[in-house]
């Protein structure tokens, strides 16, 4: 492997890599705002320069690949200055509002700002300013805290293949905003908050909710659909605030869709069935005797949500012969996608036509697609995640188990309320055959009970076995 | 400088800077025209190349990078289709050389891109004309319709088998467009942007083919270098390394600005003013000289003795850039000259990068500031500060353009700018 040598460390590198991203393997930073990995390289920020030997000029670490025997420094006096240089650019416009941005905590010109600029600026005359623009239901966009990195326009273009982010006018005067002052078309539109290196661009459904220093981070897997994103939960206080990409190159890169980033919001929501019921609020006994009464005697179809864990499928494939006897299982989740077979792409960039996150691993477990119930069946057991669409169920006595909405459960003799994606530990299998792993972020609200808990107390609990 | 000659200078264009001139018939008859491309189709590429390197032409867009060395980076192989760009952009203040050979001898410049285009192997072949240029644009578009009807242009040149198609294309009036790499972008259809480099346009220009950006006077020189051999154009110049002739506009206080044609460094600036233009208008003292376009570190009174071409003018911490030289008289109030240039580079800034789009901007405000009677005594350390920010850590060129006039104005006419600051305005005024 080629090497070059980085403030005296000796590195090796991949061919075509390039500054940034060699230093980075050795723990140096090398400050950044334009460049990011999963767009193209523009070298405009100018606040990667590092000096390389036997070259006069400053060089831009994100534009440079990396060379066999080269010499660069990141911390010599030039650089410093040359960054000190580039934030007082930087900042001489932005309104240096940090207390009021929601930003503040996880920006990148407020880090680069301490770590690499000077407390003191020089700037005296009027700032620049520009009207705000409603960008539609997603984004907010603030433009006098933009650096006009044009991650945004870039990203739109590149990767949500959409060019909708444009700059207009130029020089001083430039401004970042969408063609035409337009909203946002993409449904990817949350990214452009994540990539946004200042508060110029922010998600209106999480911002001056919380402060980020105060939210705890969980990594797991977006259920939303069968690509399984890797992703972020941000919580406090057993409250989801909002979910971020996590990058992994073989799934998702650094990106969510906006279907799988807010899908979190029914977690929280009031609707929820959170305790036990049969007709009307009971407690656990009493809900289970009725679930059971319900099933008791009659012809029985589980259906299973393809929103469950492989774990959760496996304790019903062993519950469900020993208490509920010949009842068949089936999975469902998407209507139309019944099958590995109909979960093709949805998009050109990340989403499958499969909303449920586990289709394949049901698969895999041997469970097949619901179609119609079997004719005589006259009770359904409905096993949920919180993500599968229910079918629609006629002239059938229906107890439910999972994570249902109030009015979802209306008719239902019985709801066993169980725990979201965010509430459990559990695998799940990708388009992919890619095995992942859902982490608990919060506990199940109020009396709600993991899957493998409700399976355990109705077998235990007075009354024994259906058959 | 004593071997320095004047006289006797052989000019290649400017005596036919006529209206007579510019149809084809006169080309073929006084000039002749399209006979350098008949000699051309029986070289090879190499042998043209290797000519442009004899000739020491070295291009006269500013940057003066040798042409030939520039056509041998083209690859001679390439699965994408290669370009020949003639840049006609001419935007830099005080260049006028480019307009006088679109208008008085196209068929020249077409000429001269039909050999490049044989040469590097590119079929097509554009000319980015400022947009301003609206009868110059008709002009070429009229000779260049004059040479398809007479085969000169289109399939098989001559019998030559060699196809070549040229298409004029006027850009929107930003100065910007001129870097190479931001014409290459508005010829797309894009925003005029300049690219970062590597890639270099040789490599991937245009529609990402390997394309040669030259400017309109250096591809005019190809005919006369192809007809007359390298060495006879190399020997035109008076220096090494630097061969031809240059076309210099010189404007500003002088008794006869205009259009010279001089051997390349065959004159110092104060010959140019004193001997070819006749001097300071109304004998006035001459206070400074921007010798290459506004871009170029002014000069002062003294430092003009200097031989006027490439590398002698960096040499004094200068450039020759567009031989543009414009001439300041005493009288001029150099504070507001120096916010005029920073204003247009300001304006012209096409705000990508951060150092250029932050700092332009400021230097105006500042320099405001000064003529308005709220400057500083910091402010003029402030503004070479601003300008070193600025200067050779931008993503093009023109955040030098922009540095260079300030940091040259404040350091060599510091005095003046004491002054407006003291007395809260011009002291001349
Ligand atoms: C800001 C800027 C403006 C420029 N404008 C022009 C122009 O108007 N005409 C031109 O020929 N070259 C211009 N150039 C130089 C071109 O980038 C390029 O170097 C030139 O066209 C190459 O041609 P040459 O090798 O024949 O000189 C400009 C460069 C910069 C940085
Ligand atoms: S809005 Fe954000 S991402 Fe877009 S250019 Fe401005 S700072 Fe960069
Ligand atoms: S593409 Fe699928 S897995 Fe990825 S974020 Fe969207 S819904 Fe979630
Ligand atoms: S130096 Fe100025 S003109 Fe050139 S790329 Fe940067 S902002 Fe644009
Ligand atoms: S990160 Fe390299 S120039 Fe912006």
């Amino acid at each position: 492997m080629p090497k070059c040598i980085i403030d005296g460390r000796e590195v090796e590198f991949t061919p075509g890599q390039n500054l940034v991203e060699v230093a980075k393997k050795v723990g140096i930073q090398i400050p950044f705002f334009c460049y990011h990995p999963g767009l193209t390289v523009v070298a405009q920020c100018r606040m990667c320069a590092v000096e390389i030997e036997k070259m006069p000029k400053l060089q831009t670490a994100c534009s440079t690949p990396a060379a066999d025997g080269m010499v660069v420094k990141t911390r010599s006096e030039k650089v410093i200055q040359a960054q000190k240089a580039t934030m007082e650019f930087l900042l001489i416009n932005h309104p240096l509002d940090c207390p009021v941005c929601d930003k503040a905590g996880e920006c990148d010109l407020q880090d680069f700002s301490f770590k690499y600029g000077d407390a003191y600026s020089r700037y005296t005359e009027e700032k620049r300013t520009y009207l705000d623009l409603d960008m539609g239901p997603v984004i907010k966009k603030n433009m006098n805290r933009c650096i006009h990195c044009t991650r945004c326009i870039r990203f739109g273009t590149e990767v949500a293949g959409i060019h909708e982010m444009v700059a207009v006018r130029r020089g001083n005067s430039t401004e970042i905003t969408t063609v035409d002052g337009r909203p946002l078309e993409t449904d990817y539109a949350g990214n452009y908050a994540d990539l946004c290196p200042t508060g110029s661009l922010t998600l209106k459904d999480f911002r001056f909710k919380k402060r980020v220093w105060f939210l705890k981070r969980t990594s797991t897997i977006c259920e939303g659909c069968a690509r399984g994103c890797n992703m972020t939960i941000h919580q406090d206080n057993n409250v989801i605030y909002r979910c971020t990409p996590r990058e992994n190159m073989e799934v998702n890169k650094y990106w969510l869709c906006d279907e799988g980033r807010f899908n979190f919001r029914y977690v929280n929501e009031e609707s929820r069935v959170t305790v036990p019921m049969a007709r009307g609020e009971v407690d656990w006994d009493a809900a289970l005797a009725a679930a059971r009464n319900a099933l008791s005697g009659k012809k029985v179809a589980v259906l299973v949500g393809s929103d469950l864990t492989q774990e959760e499928a496996q304790l019903l494939l062993q519950f469900v012969p020993r208490h509920l006897g010949e009842a068949p299982l089936y999975h469902f989740g998407t209507p139309g996608i019944r099958s590995p077979q109909d979960d093709m792409p949805a998009d050109r960039i990340l989403k499958r036509k499969s909303k449920t996150a586990n289709l394949h691993g049901l698969e895999k477990l041997g469970l097949k697609g619901f179609e119609a119930l079997p004719s005589g069946t006259q009770a359904v057991l409905l096993v949920r995640g919180g993500r599968a669409r229910l079918p629609e169920l006629k002239g059938v006595v229906t107890v439910g188990v999972g994570v249902f909405r109030a009015d979802e459960a209306q008719g239902f003799a019985a709801v066993l309320p169980g725990a979201s994606f965010a509430e459990k530990d559990g695998t799940i299998v990708n388009f992919e055959g890619r095995e992942q792993h859902l982490r608990r972020a919060i506990n199940p609200p109020g009396q709600s009970k993991l899957l493998s808990e409700i399976l355990m107390v109705w077998a235990n609990s007075k009354g024994g076995t259906h058959v | 400088m004593a071997e320095i000659q004047t006289e006797q200078n052989e000019t290649l264009f400017i005596q036919h800077f006529r209206e007579e001139s510019r149809p084809l018939g006169y080309y073929l008859r006084e000039m002749a025209g399209y006979t350098a491309l008949k000699k051309a189709f029986g070289m090879s590429s190499d042998e043209i190349i290797g000519e442009m390197k004899k000739s020491n032409l070295r291009g006269r867009g500013g940057a003066g990078f040798p042409t030939g060395m520039k056509w041998g980076f083209i690859p001679k192989q390439s699965a994408k289709p290669k370009y020949l760009v003639c840049n006609a952009d001419e935007s830099e203040p005080g260049t006028f050389k480019d307009r006088d050979i679109m208008r008085y001898t196209p068929h020249v410049l077409i000429e001269g891109m039909v050999i490049g285009g044989f040469a590097i192997g590119a079929h097509s072949g554009y000319i980015y004309i400022r947009g301003e240029y609206v009868r110059e644009a008709k002009l070429l578009n009229d000779a260049i319709d004059e040479a398809y009807a007479k085969g000169y242009l289109g399939k098989n040149i001559l019998g030559s088998g060699f196809d070549f198609d040229l298409t004029v294309h006027r850009g929107a009036g930003a100065y910007i467009c001129g870097e190479e790499t931001a014409l290459l972008n508005s010829l797309e259809g894009k925003r005029g942007e300049p690219r970062v480099k590597p890639p270099f346009p040789a490599i991937s220009g245009a529609f990402a083919g390997p394309t040669i950006v030259n400017n309109v006077e250096t591809l005019a020189a190809v005919p006369f270098i192809i007809n007359k051999g390298g060495d006879w154009f190399a020997k035109l110049g008076r220096l090494e390394k630097s061969g031809g002739t240059r076309l210099i506009g010189v404007s500003g206080h002088v008794k006869k600005p205009g259009l010279y044609e001089l051997p390349s460094g065959g004159i110092t600036l104060r010959q140019l003013i004193y001997d070819h233009c006749g001097g300071v208008l109304g004998d006035k003292k001459l206070k400074a000289v921007i010798p290459g376009g506004s871009s170029a570190p002014v000069l002062t009174a003294d430092e003009i003795d200097v031989v006027y071409d490439i590398d002698p003018m960096m040499k004094i911490g200068s450039m020759l850039g567009s031989a543009a030289v414009m001439v300041v008289s005493e009288e001029m109030c150099v504070v507001r000259l120096l916010i005029r240039i920073t204003k247009f580079y300001a304006h012209e800034s096409c705000g990508q990068c951060t150092p250029c789009r932050e700092g332009t901007r400021w230097m105006e405000d500042v320099l405001e500031r000064i003529e308005h009677g709220s400057g500083r005594e910091q402010d003029l350390n402030l503004l070479l500060d601003i300008a070193d920010n600025i200067n050779g850590k931008t993503l093009c060129a023109l955040g030098d353009a922009a540095a260079g006039p300030v940091m040259s104005f404040v350091k060599k006419f510091r005095a003046d700018f004491e002054a407006h600051i003291r007395s809260g305005k011009c002291p001349n005024a």
